[in-house]
């Protein structure tokens, strides 16, 4: 039907089925009859445009309905509140210091302060501004035994973020996740989509530093794929090298 | 496509590049303007973007993008005319070895058959594209369509003989001959 999977006998089994020479006539004649060639190029633009837009749309909503009473909150009030509870710590330890055993509300204040660490992070990481987002993937680093949510939202800003320097520095961030087989999964099909040079260098040193096996192919493919930028499949050869 | 319904956007580019230029002819043969086509081609795809996750793997993909394509330009016509007209001197038909003659000649054949094709009722005209143009078997014409190959076969027929009156109806001359050797009756 589309050009490929066409048997050209199925069209000449057709005219076989009319009794009357007039009727295959005009079934050849119908063949004259030229098609109109599509503006491909405009045509997939203004589709590009047209989903762009619904993704968004989608994602905004997706993000509005996902979004918990505490997200609502400014960022800055967040961090603000994050420091409170980092001035209350301190003081709290350094009161505690002389006590002989351990208070178990210092590990609850802890825990507290972990937690609202994550929640500034996730919170930023939804932003709307690209340097919010990359604040967010700087504060995941400030936080002690971070939970799966923050990984999935870094994996999510690899692979899904429109601007490079998200997408490289969430790969600085997830270095330290790279215990996590989830990660080096979701790192090797990045590695499949991205289309940016940087983040597919970034991407590379990243499956060496890991010693990623699993990545062979994609690099061999891209390392022999000459649509790819030069500098990208040079880093991919070499990759090849290292990854033993 | 299923990966695009598991969720993988990024694989409806590919999709639009290999299927908007059957849709498109489909629409543009169906509906006679080709700015509309280009708008039901962008609305088609915007369709399987929509309902992604109605799209069933025993089923053909082909089949189910050409239902959309149905539906996206019935309820685009719905209270509206169904095509354009075009004018005789609208075609341009390939050169070959005829003579002028014979071909000016051939060229009006033509242009009046895409007439015809155009005032023939709209579900026959519907079964000479998908048959003629789109290149579908009956049986995939049965499935798009909802009904059995015999069917088909048979509309297929009637449709074809509607054509030729309406052409023959259209033609200022009693005969055919010249150009393509069809006799009236």
């Amino acid at each position: 039907m589309d050009g490929n999977d066409r048997n050209p006998d199925d069209v000449k089994k057709v005219p076989e089925a009319f009794d009357h020479e007039e009727h295959v006539e005009i079934w050849d004649l119908l063949g004259d009859i030229p098609g109109e060639p599509p503006n491909s190029a405009a045509m997939r633009s203004r589709f590009d445009a047209a989903l762009a837009d619904e993704v968004a749309a989608n994602s905004t909503r997706f993000r509005r309905e996902v979004r918990r009473p505490w997200q609502q909150v400014a960022p800055w009030a967040l961090a603000a509140a994050a420091i409170a509870v980092l001035a209350i710590g301190i003081v709290i330890g350094r009161a505690t210091t002389q006590a002989p055993r351990v208070d178990p509300s210092l590990a609850e204040l802890r825990q507290e302060l972990r937690e609202t660490r994550q929640m500034v992070a996730l919170s930023l990481l939804q932003q709307q501004s690209a340097s919010q987002r990359l604040k967010g993937v700087s504060w995941t680093g400030q936080i002690e035994m971070p939970g799966s949510e923050i990984v999935s939202a870094l994996l999510d800003a690899l692979t899904h973020d429109a601007n490079v320097n998200v997408r490289l520095a969430s790969i600085d961030a997830l270095r330290r996740f790279a215990d996590q087989q989830n990660v080096r999964v979701a790192a090797v099909d990045a590695l499949t989509r991205q289309d940016s040079p940087l983040v597919q260098v970034a991407l590379i040193d990243f499956m060496v530093e890991i010693n990623e096996r699993e990545a062979v192919p994609e690099l061999r493919r891209l390392s022999q794929d000459t649509m790819v930028n030069q500098t990208v499949r040079d880093r991919a050869r070499w990759s090849l090298q290292q990854i033993g | 496509m299923l990966a695009v319904r598991d969720g993988d956007l990024s694989q409806l580019g590919p999709l639009f590049e290999r299927y908007h230029v059957p849709i498109f002819d489909y629409l543009c043969r169906m509906t006679g303007n080709r700015a509309v086509a280009e708008d039901l081609v962008q609305d088609v795809f915007m369709r399987v973007l929509k309902y992604r996750s109605t799209f069933r793997d025993e089923g053909r993909f082909e089949t189910w993008l050409f239902r959309i394509a149905r539906n996206a330009r019935a309820d685009y016509f719905r209270g509206r005319s169904g095509v354009e007209q075009v004018s005789d001197d609208g075609v341009d038909v390939p050169s070959s070895e005829m003579s002028v003659a014979r071909r000016l000649e051939r060229d009006r054949d033509v242009a009046r058959l895409q007439r015809a094709l155009l005032l023939l009722r709209d579900d026959r005209r519907e079964l000479i594209v998908l048959a003629r143009y789109r290149e579908m078997t009956h049986e995939q014409i049965g499935n798009l369509l909802g009904i059995e190959p015999g069917a088909v076969k048979v509309r297929l027929h009637r449709a074809v003989k509607d054509l030729r009156d309406i052409f023959l109806q259209l033609s200022e001359r009693p005969s055919w001959t010249v150009t393509t050797g069809i006799r009236t009756t």
